[in-house]
Parts: C-alpha cells; structure tokens; sequence
C-alpha cells in the first residue's frame, strides 16, 4: 500500500468526536461506536445512536473477525489514491454484526471473494496513523 | 388514489454539453427563457419557483434567491430541492403541494447544473475520516460493491447491463440535445470490451458529468385551461423516500428505496406495472436501471437480467425505456440530470419526439436517485407516474 506520493492521515473529529477511533488504531485495536440501550455497533460514528436517537454511546473494541460482504477491484486513480489503484476494495461484515468499507491487504486475488472470512489488518497511512483494514483467512 | 391536482404544461431543456464553459445562471436562463416562449407565459405570470441545487453552484446557501433575482422573478413561493438527482420529479411534487395550498399558480421547476466546467461542492462530514481513506471517494467503487453482491446473490449478466447501454445508446442517436460525442450506436462488443473501472463496473455502465438545464411548467388544470396551455400531462401519483432501512447497521444493499415505495405509487396512481407505457428512470448506473425494472415490478426480484435479455425494450418495444437516451447516452448535466428523464417522458406524452416517438405515450413512469451513501445503493429514491 504504499504510494509513490506521501498519503495525508485524516484529521480526526471532523464530523463527530472519534478520538477513540484513532487512539485505538494507533494501539492496533480496533474501536467503534457502540448504542449502550440496545448493545449493537454502528459505522461510521454518528452524533446519535441510529437505532433509538439517544446520545448513551461509547466506543468499544471489537474481535476484527468478519466476512467480506461485497468486493471490487478499484481501478481508476483520484485524489489521495496516487500510487495506489488496483486497489481492493471490500464492505467487511464483522462477527459483532457492523460494516465498514476497508481495503483488503496482503491476500491472494483469487481469495478476495464474497464470504471469505477475513481478520484485521492495518493500513499505515503515516508514522503515526493506523487505519483498518483486512486480510483473507 | 390521490388527486395531486397538479399538471405540467411546459418544458424545455439545454443541449448537454461536455465543458461548456457556462455557468448554472446562465444555462438555466436559456432553459428559462426558452419555457416562456413555448408556453405563451409572461414572465410576470410565474409566482413559484423551485430551483435544484447545483454541484456547480453549491458553495452559495442562498442559490435559490440568487436564481430568483438573476431571472427577475418575485416568487411568492420559492423551494431550493437540494435531493441531487430526485430534485426535478421532488420539485414538481413540492410544487403541486404549493399548488393545492394556493401559495402559486404557475411554478417553474428549474435545473441547471455545469460540473463539468465548475465543481464547487464538497460533502464534507463523515468521508475524510471513513470513505476516503479505502479509496472510495467517487460513485464507482460504491456501485462496484453494490454490483458485486447483486451478482453475488442473484447473478448479474454482463450482455443484460450491456443490452441496456446499447438500447439508451441507439435512443440517444436520435436526440438531437445529447452530447454529440455520445450520438453513435454502441455494440455489444463495444460494452464487453469496455475498460473495467470498479469490477465488475465497465465504464459504458457510467455516466460521464456535462453541463446542462430543463425547466418544466407546474400549474393546476384549472389555471392550464383558463391561460390556454392545451398541452398538459397529469403528474398522477408521487412517492419518495430518504435513507432507506437508515436505521440498520446491516441492510440487504440489494433492495433499494424503490422497493419501499413502488407499491405507494402504484397505488397512489390506481395503477399496476402493465399500466406503464414508457419507463424513464434515473440511470446514473446501469444496474440501477436494472434493479428498479425489478423493483417496479416489472420483472421478479433477482431476475433482472434475464427480463432486460427477453425484453424489447427499445422505442419500438413492449417497454420503452429511457426513450431520449437516458443521461448514460445523453452525458448527465450534473444533479439537473434528475430532470433529463422527465423532460423525455413529457416530450413523449406531447407527442413532440421525432425519431423516437414511441406510439403509445398516454403513461410513464419517471425516477429519481440522490446520493451515494456509505455501503450501500442509494441515498433517496423518488417515483413520479404521469398520465396523459
């Protein structure tokens, strides 16, 4: 994943507080939101729980074991992906029952397919910036 | 069924044009001035407005006051429709509400839009931090995923999607307004061999971002007949919905907004899917267009590609389907694309589409889409059936 141009890390807190998100990251956990009324996941992060509309959130670290829901190859470039296309691109499913739109890494193409079970891995953007994404069991 | 009370009497649209150069005020003038020559209207007469908010133009919060005062309009009702490719048919619907209320008697439902020459737009929120960084920052990588888990659990045929493109291409031959670039037949070759962008997305299944307005005329049958317009088709029946299974953390992407509302519209209209003589729907994506031929019940769920293959779907056919070309073969004029398709179904029921008139215009069915949200189809869905 590395590019020939330098990648820029997201600033964190754009859109709601997620400070736990990327602190987790940079430990290799990975953190998300988590609706304390009803005890499901949600992602990406939102100022209220989507399931009841109360703000009794908190961030918790899930197994990073899942499936791939839906898969592409990306293979036309943009902004911040110099370098970077062919690109695999998945909707993860994981086991706690949340997706997240994730790169698959270090995998076989012939195993990157609908169903596979994958596990965490992390992309390093920079020295100190981690984000999730998975590989093929 | 519903009376929504509420006619369009009037249309116009722009040539689309890739870079033209133009801004949205100046595009839409042109779609504007040229409604109130083929209505007879003065524009003095127009006391509503509704306005598309434009990629082009959407860095400006006040884009709709800002239209009002370049067209020297005084509306005493005004709607900026910021539901991207659902504002044209949602801007006809909000303005028959109007209508009823008696807040106007003849609204303009305008939209205008040149990304292709100005992009002032930023979505902001959640993407730098959660769509960007996995390299998901335009619609193709979304409906690269969304296509490869309809196959997945239904089975997606290429030469289906392909039919599709080939079909709008050939209508786009005839439709003298679309990109002249886009105005040559496509064979089926042509699509399969064409560069694979977001597996299993070929980019003749994508639209490509032009320039462009249409305008339509919303006013009641009363108001039509006492001014003397005598060309009008009924917006029949109305129906939308935003952020579809919103609160699911893991939806079946598979089934789309369309499928909520599909039956509210049938119903609305008093209609059934074999009452639908033309189908004009947003087609930003083949298999969009292929999921909503689902969706509208015109086929089983699943069995899309296989309805497209033993379906004549061309002007001439069981199901004429984006009759002027769709904005996949007329070039999509940025989120005034949404009125692309309801200007073909108008013109059509006007009976006004030489070279593509198709022989039976007295129903159509006409969508809309609006945005591309994380992992999963689309943002709003919108349905709007006219009737002759």
């Amino acid at each position: 994943m590395s590019g020939e141009k330098r990648r820029v890390a997201p600033q964190p807190n754009v859109y709601v507080p997620t400070q736990p998100f990327w602190d987790g990251a940079r430990e290799g956990k990975l953190v998300l939101q988590y609706c304390k009324d009803t005890n499901r996941f949600q992602h990406y992060p939102r100022p209220v729980s989507i399931y009841t509309g109360s703000r009794n959130l908190e961030w918790r670290a899930v197994s990073g074991l899942g499936v791939i829901y839906a898969c592409t190859t990306l293979r036309i470039s943009g902004p911040g992906l110099e370098g970077r296309v062919p690109l695999e691109v998945a909707t993860v499913e994981l086991d706690e029952q949340v997706r997240l739109i994730a790169n698959i890494a270090d995998s076989d193409p012939a195993r990157i397919r609908i169903g596979a079970r994958v596990k965490l891995a992390w992309d390093r953007i920079d020295d100190t910036t981690n984000y999730p994404a998975f590989a093929v069991i | 069924m519903v009376d929504m009370g509420a006619v369009i009497a009037g249309y116009s649209e722009t040539k689309v044009v890739f870079k033209s150069g133009r801004s949205a005020y100046d595009l839409a003038g042109e779609a504007f001035a040229a409604l109130l020559q083929s209505t007879g209207l003065e524009k003095h007469e127009i006391d509503g407005l509704s306005v598309t908010f434009p990629l082009s133009e959407a860095a400006n919060p006040f884009f709709a006051c800002y239209m009002s005062e370049a067209l020297g309009l005084t509306p005493r009702w005004l709607n900026l429709s910021a539901l991207g490719g659902c504002s044209a048919v949602g801007g006809v619907a909000r303005a028959a509400s109007a209508l009823r209320e008696g807040s106007c008697k003849f609204a303009v439902v305008l939209s205008a839009d040149a990304p292709s020459t100005a992009w002032r737009s930023n979505y902001g929120a959640y993407r730098s931090e959660f769509q960007d960084p996995p390299g998901v920052q335009g619609p193709p990588a979304t409906f690269g995923l969304l296509m490869s888990r309809y196959d997945h659990q239904f089975g997606l045929k290429p030469e289906a999607l392909g039919k599709i493109a080939i079909t709008q291409r050939a209508n786009a031959v005839n439709n003298p307004n679309a990109l002249d670039k886009f105005r040559t037949p496509l064979t089926m070759e042509d699509y399969l061999s064409s560069r694979m962008i977001a597996d299993p997305l070929r980019i003749l299944d994508c639209v490509m971002f032009c320039d462009g307005a249409n305008a339509f005329l919303v006013t009641t049958p009363e108001h039509a007949r006492e001014r003397g317009l005598d060309k009008t088709v009924k917006a029949k029946a109305y129906a939308e919905v935003t952020n579809f299974k919103g609160d699911e953390s893991c939806p079946d992407i598979t089934e789309s907004g369309f499928s909520a509302i599909a039956s509210e519209l049938y119903r609305k209209a008093g209609m059934t899917p074999g009452d639908i003589r033309m189908f004009q729907p947003y087609d930003d994506f083949t298999i969009a267009v292929l999921m909503q031929l689902e969706a509208f019940g015109f086929c089983e769920r699943g069995k899309g590609s296989d309805y497209v293959l033993n379906t004549d779907l061309s002007v001439r056919g069981q199901l004429p389907l984006n009759t002027g070309g769709g904005q996949i073969s007329v070039g999509q004029p940025g989120l005034a694309s949404g009125g692309l398709n309801l200007v073909e179904a108008v013109r059509q029921m006007f009976g006004e589409a030489s070279g593509r008139q198709i022989a039976d215009p007295s129903t159509a069915l006409v969508t809309g889409i609006g945005v591309i949200p994380y992992g999963r189809n689309w943002g709003t869905s919108a349905a709007m059936i006219l009737e002759k």
